[in-house]
């Protein structure tokens, strides 16, 4: 029977095919727009770390000023970054798993003159503590990233990004390479795979859509080389000594994204009462004059402190909502135009032992063709709709390779189908009503003089 | 021309179903509509408002030194003489940050040491050299820019205080002294250091241009700290691409002990500052636009299937005497009683929408007028939308009447 | 085989073009051929309606084929129809986009036979009415007594215990109009019942017996005898 109603779909779609055209249209327009916006809004509010995110937390410790809060918009949130110092402290802690503690730096990289000139060229670096690996998980491709020991007496090595390696060596196994950061010759120890967190989650200081850095060093080198932040650095406290980095790593100027990984509840109230703790000596000596609030954020509620998704985009996903929803208004309008139009036939068939039951699923067939073509022409103009946006994005790219935001434009294969699943339904679950209504007809009024 | 109205309302009343999507259609699409011109409207005049230099004309040249020996002021002194020698170029300074580009530094500000609260304002400042006001078109109001001699070497780090001459715009200048005697006046950094007003520059925006309230602006002759720093270079016009082709090639062989990390116009930071912006506006036109063509394919699919099922009818009413034009006006006044029963929806279901975007966005609420206009053009392309259908019908024969089949 | 007892419809006041039926009461025997006229507006088509179980009606009892239809649902009262009864229209109401094939076959399909038995059926149902030759005709590609004879041959297909006809010959001319009654008097000889409906007195004659419906009531019973009455005597033994 279903392979019946199929056939009279195809024939009721040739009877009036400009009808159908539209129906298939407005379904398909409304499926793309949706498919666009509900990509954009998945990828930004996505948790790129979600399998682990339950045991990540940025420590927060809120060492502002006693007279104001660090945002004036959210006084209950401490600063969302710490100071070098506490940052020290929180690393040496035991209570975690893991502890990182990490700032964003930049550098130049330069050929070590043995493996051949190389072209000095600006390389974004992470100054960070070794346990930024294993404790994002992060993929490697070749070798590994460096041990504790490397960190406080800094060790001359550094891991590079897939892409760097690509830039520099070709892609091929750079490991065990030489080459200079502003002007010190580092040993590559390990190359990742290709990896970009996005929402960057760790550090939204550049940018929350920011690219991954391009290389990676140890802890001390900062202090060392001397290499200061080149994120965000926000300072309170006047008449600070700031002349060296060592001085300023001293000040109560925070620009340390501290994590730390507690795999339990038990580690992270021990965790807690290690901050308090510290914190409430800090206070004995004059610091941390605001009330204590001491924060262990989990990556969930972090992404939402920071306000990853703007606001625009929440307007945006809600626009996409009410556009599917005319163009479903818009679909059952004409699904009701073409049954009522049909509605003698209907009333034959009726008539020749069509019970209201077999109209309606008769009906339904046609309504799920239709929402099935514009659910196909819908992937279409989706697809063109993210090459769209991502060209948008492009214009004003520095780098030909899509980075940050023009990344995750692309086909999210979940959300996609996600955004389609939906408009289907909505399309078959709006057909009810028009599928119903022919069944409720008269049949005898549509029988004589046709 | 002869309109019945009751007809009209009790045939509205039949296809009952048919008409309030329709109408629903028309009353979504017009608070759509209302509040997305809105948007638009705000965001094209955030995109479009001068910045107050000559962004056209300027490109800016990253660079970074690298190796132990590398001595940053020497590097800065032969740069920036190098890059004003290349013909075509009209100044150069070396700058702490990019203007218009969406990163730069502010400093409270306060006209007394002790100047507390609201007295206190977050002020965005450029370190300059003394061709600085060239170099980015700035036109000097009253007072003067800074002598070669008063350019201070760089501080020793991001956060050390600042001392000595400063130039500010002319809107921070009239609201700090409103009396216009701002010339000559002292007013203190966060660290209270004294810092003296020489000059009045005209108004340029701050470093978010995207914000709402510009952002007050001072200049300061200072070299910026390294090792990294940027060089604003404004070409003469129509010179830019090729001066920057130029610097692109022939500025890193120059000093090997450090890099040109880049060479990028001016128009390239101001566009990516806008990026979201424009996206946003781009975004909305295109939804707004999909969302009245298929309202106007709905309101065209509801008269074409009016005048369809009604053909026999049509046709009597021709065979008892009714003109063309009636029957192209009796459908049209149909048609527009549907739109307007949506509008009239519409209107609320718009101030509705404003009142929450209002909330997201703290912007003004929506005005009448842009109601008003909203209202304007869905009564136009419900007519446009329903002109051919109904022209269709004016065109039934009234010999129809009298067939049976 | 249709018994009516006092049945009565009353329209809602918006449905102009019916009339009630007012203590209706008509039996109608099995191979019976019956013409039901009046004047326009009568009650005739109503009647039709509702022997035909399109519509309902308000007070009275119906039987058909020995069964009371009054309290079934619709999925029983669409069966009934699929099965027991075939109609035949003054429009013909052929499906405009199916070919003479794919009519005949519309109310086999809601019947769900097997493909080879619907195919035989339509195969001697077109064979019947003498359209085997244009089974993939469109409807349109088909003169009126073509038409009617392809209708005729739907409401045959599903083997049905009753033929409605409402003015079956209404749009044809006279030829055409006289080989339709042909054929409808050679189903009937078969043992089919035929109710048909009528203004034409002409066309009434044919039939065994006439009812006169005015004002959605019979006013008085007519038989005319005009059949040869051997026939009637064999569709009567049955």
């Amino acid at each position: 029977m279903i392979g019946y109603y199929f056939r009279l779909a195809f024939a009721s779609f040739r009877r009036t095919p400009g009808l159908g055209i539209l129906m298939i249209l407005a379904v398909g327009i409304g499926i793309g727009v949706c498919v666009v916006t509900l990509t954009f809004h998945h990828a930004m509010s996505g948790n790129p770390i979600w399998w682990k995110s339950d045991q990540l937390y940025a420590v927060t410790l809120d060492n502002w000023d006693p007279m104001e809060p660090a945002d004036p918009s959210r006084p209950s949130l401490p600063p969302d970054q710490v100071t070098y110092r506490d940052a020290e402290f929180i690393y040496h802690s035991d209570v975690p798993k893991h502890a990182a503690i990490m700032y964003r730096s930049f550098g130049i990289v330069s050929g070590d003159g043995v493996s051949g000139p190389l072209k000095p060229a600006p390389a974004t670096t992470r100054i960070t503590t070794g346990t930024f690996f294993p404790m994002f998980d992060v993929p490697f491709e070749y070798g590994k990233g460096w041990n504790d020991k490397a960190d406080f007496a800094p060790e001359p090595v550094m891991v590079i990004s897939h892409e760097l390696n690509r830039k520099l060596f070709g892609g091929i196994n750079s490991v065990g390479r030489t080459i200079r950061w502003n002007d010190t010759p580092f040993r590559i120890v390990g190359v990742l795979a290709e990896w970009e967190p996005q929402p960057k989650f760790y550090d939204m200081n550049s940018g929350d859509f920011d690219s991954a850095e391009d290389l990676y060093i140890p802890w001390k080198w900062g202090e060392v080389l001397e290499v200061g932040s080149d994120g965000s650095s926000s300072c309170w406290k006047i008449d600070e000594d700031f002349s060296t980095l060592a001085a300023f790593a001293r000040s109560e100027c925070v620009w340390i994204q501290a994590w730390v990984e507690l795999p339990n509840f038990i580690a992270r109230a021990r965790m807690q009462s290690v901050l308090d703790n510290y914190t409430g000596n800090e206070h004995e000596h004059g610091r941390f004059l605001r009330p204590r609030n001491n924060r262990l954020t989990d990556v969930d509620q972090w992404l939402k402190d920071q306000k990853v998704v703007p606001t625009d985009n929440r307007v945006l996903f809600g626009l996409s909502f009410v556009f599917l929803a005319v163009c479903l208004i818009n679909t059952v309008g004409l699904l009701l135009a073409k049954f009522l139009n049909a509605a003698p036939i209907s009333g034959l068939r009726r008539a020749l032992g069509a019970s209201r039951r077999e109209l309606f699923r008769q009906h339904m067939v046609e309504v799920s063709t239709i929402a099935g073509a514009g659910a196909l022409l819908g992937l279409g103009i989706g697809a063109l709709g993210l090459a769209g946006v991502r060209a948008l994005y492009m214009m004003t790219a520095t780098t030909p390779r899509p980075s940050g935001i023009a990344s995750i434009a692309h086909m999210d294969i979940s959300s996609y189908l996600i955004a389609v699943t939906l408009a289907v339904v909505a399309t078959v679950v709006c057909g009810l009503y028009p599928a119903w209504r022919v069944g409720r007809l008269q049949p005898a009024s549509y029988l004589k003089n046709q | 021309m002869n309109v019945p109205f009751r007809p009209i309302i009790s045939s509205l009343l039949r296809n009952r179903a048919g008409a309030m999507l329709v109408a629903v259609q028309v009353a979504i699409t017009l608070a759509v509509l209302v509040n997305a011109v809105y948007i638009v409207k705000h965001r094209v005049d955030l995109v479009s408002r001068p910045t107050g230099i000559d962004d056209e004309n300027i490109f800016v040249v990253g660079v970074t030194g690298f190796t132990k020996q590398f001595n940053y002021t020497a590097m800065l002194d032969e740069d920036i003489r190098w890059l004003a020698s290349v013909p075509g170029v009209i100044a150069v300074t070396a700058a702490n940050s990019v203007p218009v580009s969406g990163s730069g530094s502010s400093d409270i500000v306060k006209p007394t040491p002790d100047a507390k609260g609201g007295h206190q304002s977050l002020v965005n400042y450029y370190q300059l050299n003394e061709q600085g006001a060239d170099a980015l078109g700035l036109r000097i109001l009253a007072g003067r820019w800074f002598k070669r001699e008063e350019v201070q070497t760089p501080l020793p780090t991001l956060y050390s205080p600042y001392t000595g001459p400063i130039v500010v715009i002319k809107r921070y200048a009239d609201r700090l002294f409103p009396n216009g005697d701002a010339l000559g006046k002292v007013i203190y950094g966060s660290s209270n250091q004294p810092l003296t007003i020489v000059g009045i520059a005209d108004n340029m925006l701050g470093y978010r241009p995207t914000g709402e309230e510009p952002a007050e602006v001072m200049y300061m002759p200072l070299l910026p700290s390294g090792p990294s720093t940027r060089y604003l270079v404004r070409a003469k016009p129509g010179m830019r691409d090729q001066l920057m082709r130029k610097v692109e090639a022939e500025m890193a062989a120059r000093n090997d002990m450090r890099a040109v990390s880049y060479v990028r116009t001016l128009s390239l930071y101001k566009a990516r500052n806008h990026m979201k912006d424009r996206n946003m506006a781009i975004y909305l036109v295109v939804v707004t636009a999909l969302l009245l063509a298929i309202t106007s394919l709905g309101i065209f699919a509801l008269a074409t299937f009016n005048v369809t099922s009604r053909t026999k009818q049509v046709g009597t009413r021709r065979a008892v005497g009714a003109r063309r034009r009636d029957v192209v006006a009796h459908f049209l006044v149909e048609n527009w009683i549907i739109t307007t029963a949506g509008v009239l929806a519409g209107c609320v279901l718009a101030l509705a929408a404003g009142h929450l975007l209002a909330l997201e966005y703290e912007l003004p609420r929506v005005d009448l007028y842009y109601i008003i206009g909203g209202v304007l053009v869905m009564w136009l392309i419900g007519v446009a939308a329903a002109w051919h259908p109904s022209r269709r019908a004016s065109r039934i024969s009234p010999a129809l009447a009298t067939r049976t089949v | 085989m249709l018994e009516m007892h006092n049945i009565s419809k009353i329209f809602r006041a918006d449905l102009i073009e019916t009339h009630a039926l007012r203590d209706f009461s008509l039996t109608v025997n099995a191979g019976e051929f019956v013409a039901v006229t009046g004047p326009s507006g009568s009650g005739k088509t109503t009647f039709l309606n509702v022997a035909g179980l399109l519509e309902s009606f308000d007070t009275g009892k119906y039987l058909l084929d020995g069964s009371d239809v009054s309290d079934l649902n619709d999925d029983q009262r669409s069966r009934l129809r699929n099965e027991k009864i075939g109609f035949i229209f003054q429009g013909f109401n052929l499906i405009p986009d199916l070919d003479i094939y794919d009519n005949v076959d519309v109310p086999l399909r809601y019947r769900r036979m097997s493909a080879k038995e619907r195919n035989e059926r339509i195969t001697s149902a077109l064979d019947l009415v003498g359209l085997s030759s244009r089974t993939k005709h469109m409807p349109s590609q088909l003169s009126g007594g073509q038409q009617q004879r392809a209708a005729i041959a739907r409401a045959l297909a599903g083997d049905p215990k009753f033929l409605l006809a409402d003015e079956p010959t209404g749009n044809l001319d006279s030829l055409m109009a006289r080989q339709v009654l042909d054929l409808l008097e050679q189903i009937n000889e078969m043992g089919t019942t035929i109710i048909m409906v009528t203004h034409d007195i002409e066309l009434a004659r044919r039939a065994q017996r006439n009812v006169h419906v005015v004002d959605g009531q019979i006013s008085d019973f007519k038989s005319y005898e005009t059949r040869a009455p051997e026939s009637f005597a064999t569709t009567g033994s049955r």
